[in-house]
């Protein structure tokens, strides 16, 4: 045993029982048959089984379109934000953007009835149109777009941070050079800025994708169950259904198509290569 | 640059020595929890039990660390105890069939002193007197755990929207009414939901049900989640109802309803149908909540003494006012208790209808087939997505 | 010195023209009323100490920066406002600003590509960078980051070309790069300006590098440019003692004129006899380089001698340099490595001067 391997011993023994064993035994679960809660059951198939024949992509279906689309308006949303810190604050933006941080010390949930506060009918927002302009318009609480508009908020700071630490990485020397070649402002953004600050991009996109995978509660609370991600579908199987192999078995699977888009972005832009170092 | 710095593998043994670090902190939770037992209790309960206004003079005036953590669905807290738990908790508070039905067959709980605890049961209002059968095992030889709590549970209409009588007369109809598409909401409790859907659909939740009901079931379950406006607690409930989003919401009760009346909107109100497709003709359904001591190999002797405690009549007020939600207490029956209730307490609680409601009620069961309800249910529910 | 440029003696119009140009930061004068014209096809340049707002300098020029006040002519027309990607003169970045996500060939193509020409003139003109600038034709495909130190300086000066500048800027380029590669790429780009003809300003903190490539060298210091001058002029005739330590080890005396016309040393109170022409010279300092010191046998045997003991011997290549300590002060004295001095240390020796090799500097 090389010294090097004992020395790691410990910590691989940490990431094999703190990382290692859950997933374990969530995998494991998954093939117990249905309904039952010990680990001890004949190994079966049934589980998925009866994932396949059911209506469970459509639970699939809307967690990775909502995220999709989540990370799609977020990168839009972000990139102008970011690129604007980036530019007022100068070295400070990573600062600038702890700011944006600082709704994430309070629970995601009261954010998120905040915002119903707002939307309601008779709320915040559509309370004073109605009091003070007269309008009267339609609540988008419990709708598709509510869903969406809280996604993006909750997860804009995880966009942001990648995204200004990539585009603060942008040597400003490469900036000063492509204009100093000819370039204009545009052609300075398109072949330089936007190209260097990919990486951020990419990371940005790959870590809002992933959390936006696993949002409930937006879809929850602001969405009024109007649409059941698959996460609910997981955490109805935990609780109410108490089908822990089942949950067990679409955790499973749900982990596998994130891993397996995420493998397949990583692979179709590897990050060492846009950065340059390889 | 400072991204390379924060390699991927870096990140994930960050990530797996915290995972680790929580892993490892919890067991050691549970190791403490295995010692000193005299001094200790472990309650697993609906909310109410757990709030610092009932524990915090017990735990003070017995020097006592006592544990509760709340769950809003009983088989959950049953399968607790059934996934091996019943080494942790003493008391386990479930409605009213799930004791004497599933918990002591499957020794889940065990038997109180009946000499000790049956005398509670004669200062309680005349429905709950000795011998009571929930309170009971199948041969009445056996107490297996105390009332407390109660109250109708079928669905909330705001009385501005609907009057009472309309809702009352209407009953479970309101959902067959395509008209009233969008206008309501379904309040998520998942095994009440089932029973809701049976009653729509016009016949018993608690009983098994043939090929025929289950296609009824089907279609109402689809049909009635496609005309919700929304699905949420009992807070997102009462908001929608105030704020005019919707009109009435499916599941619900005093148990939810009390919150709003209690906030200054009495409008809103929960409904007993007149009559409806349950035994006897029955209208609606009511809860009950038992409570019991686990059959915990080491049972901390704190357990019988707190079942006692909660039976004085100001810490069955409090418990009946505990924060989140307030019902009706059994110990109502004793005027010692009564007295303390003020009139817009009593009027939160429907204290005005509670006795016919309750006599319109069929009592909580276990539906046989809930497990097939139930997936019907959820993939009903997942289809109406987007819809 | 060899000369190259038939036009550097003609009095043509200059391609570059500063006129009293000035850039503050706030009360600071980073830059203070430089005035110089830039001859076509010169290798003009800037050297000065960190600070001394040579950076700031080439940064107008490039278009980078604007000046607070005067003018930037080029060609006779005023460029100030010109923005970098405007002007007809390009830059080569201490840092390279090389794009890492390119290729050798994307980077030396990029102000092709961004003028909008054809991919494959484009290709064909890179090629023929890189051959001017001894790339081998593999590296067209080859990331950049993947190239030697060496190897991306030829690819930033091939990029610049490309964009087919007028005036070419160089913002120490060779600052970080290893003293013997430094010394190959000085001369590499003295052949590449003799190659494009081009007029190439180019800034550093090296008189050194500025002495091996230049036709003419500004030295500046606190934002003035206080010598103009050909690199011989510079070494030779250097009118401040900055401008004369610049260049390396020199000794330099403190003195004032005496009456009777020769210099008197302010400390020690010695009598020298000063150079030939030292016109109206009050006080300040007597320069001699090393070189010109020489060891005597007796105090007769130069215009002026001073007595010591020598301290130390440094090896410098082809020099030897010798540390001679005459009462508080410290001369250098420097020899070829083919006629050393035989003397043993803290032995007492003469050294001494020709009265014409020394330089009399006011400030």
């Amino acid at each position: 045993m090389s010294p090097g391997f004992r020395n790691a011993l410990p910590v691989m023994l940490f990431l094999l029982a703190g990382f290692a064993a859950p997933l374990i035994a969530v995998t494991w679960f998954s093939f117990m048959p249905p309904r039952t809660f010990a680990f001890t059951g004949t190994p079966t198939l049934e589980n998925y089984e009866t994932i396949f024949q059911s209506t469970s992509y459509i639970s699939f279906l809307w967690s990775l379109a909502l995220a999709a689309l989540t990370v799609v308006l977020l990168a839009l949303i972000a990139y102008p934000v970011a690129y604007g810190l980036v530019r007022v604050f100068g070295k400070w933006s990573m600062l600038a953007t702890l700011l944006f941080t600082i709704p994430l010390f309070v629970s995601e949930n009261i954010r998120l009835y905040g915002w119903v506060l707002f939307l309601i009918k008779n709320g915040v927002m559509l309370g004073t149109l109605k009091t003070y302009f007269g309008i009267q318009a339609e609540s988008i609480l419990f709708t598709l777009p509510a869903i969406v508009l809280g996604m993006v908020y909750v997860y804009l700071p995880f966009m942001l941070f990648p995204m200004t630490l990539g585009i603060s990485m942008v040597p400003q020397d490469t900036r000063d050079a492509a204009t100093d070649l000819g370039a204009s402002r545009w052609q300075v953004f398109r072949e330089v800025e936007l190209p260097l600050s990919l990486p951020g991009i990419m990371i940005g996109c790959l870590l809002t994708f992933v959390l936006a995978v696993g949002a409930i509660a937006e879809a929850k609370v602001l969405g009024g169950q109007q649409i059941i991600p698959i996460t609910h579908d997981i955490e109805i199987a935990f609780t109410y259904s108490q089908n822990w192999p089942l949950g067990a078995a679409l955790s499973v699977l749900l982990m596998l198509v994130v891993g397996a888009l995420v493998v397949l972005v990583l692979r179709r832009f590897d990050l060492d290569v846009l950065l340059g170092r390889r | 640059m400072a991204l390379a710095q924060i390699s991927r593998r870096n990140f994930m043994q960050q990530s797996a020595l915290w995972a680790a670090a929580f892993a490892g902190g919890g067991m050691a939770g549970m190791a403490t929890a295995q010692a000193a037992r005299e001094k200790e209790l472990n309650i697993l309960c609906w909310e109410g039990y757990n709030s610092a206004q009932v524990l915090d003079p017990f735990r003070s005036s017995r020097g006592a660390t006592v544990k509760a953590e709340s769950l809003t669905n009983d088989p959950t807290m049953i399968n607790r105890l059934r996934a091996g738990e019943t080494n942790i908790w003493d008391l386990i508070n479930v409605n009213n069939p799930w004791a004497r039905k599933i918990m002591l067959p499957e020794k889940l709980i065990k038997p109180l002193d009946r000499a000790k605890f049956e005398p509670f049961f004669n200062s309680m209002m005349p429905e709950f007197k000795a011998p009571y059968k929930w309170a009971m095992d199948d041969s009445g030889e056996q107490l297996i755990g105390i009332a407390q709590r109660f109250g109708p549970y079928s669905f909330v209409v705001n009385t501005d929207k609907v009057s009472r009588a309309t809702a009352e007369d209407q009953g479970w109809n309101l959902w067959n009414d395509p008209a009233n598409a969008g206008k309501y909401g379904i309040l998520e409790s998942d095994d009440w939901n089932v029973f809701c859907l049976c009653c729509i659909a016009g016949f018993d939740p608690f009983k098994v049900h043939n090929d025929e009901e289950v296609a009824k079931f089907t279609e109402t379950a689809k049909r009635v989640f496609k005309g919700a406006k929304l699905v949420g607690d009992i807070a997102t409930m009462n908001q929608a109802l105030v704020a005019g989003e919707i009109d009435f919401h499916l599941t619900g009760g005093t148990y939810s309803a009390s919150p709003a009346r209690a906030d200054g909107h009495p409008e809103i109100r929960g409904i007993t149908p007149k009559s409806g497709p349950l035994a006897g003709g029955k209208g609606g359904i009511a809860w009950i909540e038992i409570t019991s001591v686990v059959n915990n190999p080491q049972v901390s002797p704190l357990a019988e003494d707190f079942l006692a405690y909660v039976q004085a009549p100001d810490v069955a007020h409090t418990v009946a006012f505990a924060e989140g939600t307030y019902n009706p207490v059994t110990q109502m029956g004793n005027p010692e208790c009564f007295k303390l209730f003020s009139k817009e307490q009593l009027d939160a609680i429907q204290w005005d209808s509670l006795a016919e409601e309750m006599a319109r009620s069929a009592e909580y069961d276990i539906v046989p087939d809930y497990d097939k309800l139930l997936d019907i249910m959820t993939a009903a529910k997942r289809e109406a997505s987007g819809g | 010195m060899l000369q190259k440029h038939a036009n550097l003696m003609t009095d043509s119009q200059p391609i570059l023209s500063l006129k009293s140009v000035r850039k503050m930061f706030g009360p600071h004068a980073a830059v203070d009323t430089i005035n110089i014209d830039i001859t076509e096809g010169e290798f003009f340049t800037i050297v000065g100490p960190s600070g001394s707002g040579k950076t700031t300098l080439i940064r107008m020029l490039a278009g980078m920066d604007q000046p607070t006040s005067g003018d930037i002519l080029l060609r006779g027309t005023r460029i100030n406002d010109l923005p970098a990607n405007k002007r007809p003169t390009c830059m080569v970045f201490q840092s390279l600003a090389l794009f890492p996500h390119r290729t050798v060939g994307q980077n030396i193509e990029f102000p092709l590509k961004i003028r909008g020409e054809d991919p494959a003139k484009r290709k064909v003109r890179a090629l023929q960078l890189m051959t001017l600038l001894r790339l081998p034709e593999s590296y067209y495909g080859k990331n950049v980051m993947k190239c030697s130190g060496g190897e991306r300086q030829r690819v930033a000066l091939a990029r610049a070309l490309a964009y087919d500048p007028q005036i070419l800027f160089f913002d120490e380029p060779l600052s970080a790069i290893d003293y013997k590669l430094r010394k190959t790429l000085e001369k590499e780009l003295k052949d590449i300006h003799r190659e494009t003809n081009k007029t190439f300003i180019y800034i550093t903190h090296s008189l050194e590098e500025a002495m091996v490539m230049s036709d003419r060298i500004g030295v500046m210091r606190d934002g003035k440019l206080v010598q103009v001058g050909t690199p011989h002029e510079i070494y030779t005739a250097p009118r401040s003692r900055f401008v004369s330590e610049f260049v390396g080890d020199v000794n330099v005396i403190p003195v004032t004129r005496a009456g009777n016309g020769r210099l008197r040393m302010n400390d020690s109170g010695r009598e020298l006899v000063p150079p030939g022409k030292a016109p109206e010279f009050a006080s300040g300092h007597l320069v001699v380089r090393p070189e010109y010191l020489r060891f005597l046998k007796q105090t007769s045997d130069a215009d002026n001698a001073l007595e010591g003991r020598l301290y130390n011997e440094y090896a410098l290549g082809s020099r030897i340099q010798y540390q001679v300590r005459v009462g508080e002060n410290v001369f250098v004295v420097e020899k070829l490595r083919q006629q050393p001095f035989s003397g043993k240390l803290d032995d007492k020796v003469i050294i001494g001067w020709d009265a014409n090799d020394g330089i009399l500097v006011s400030e």
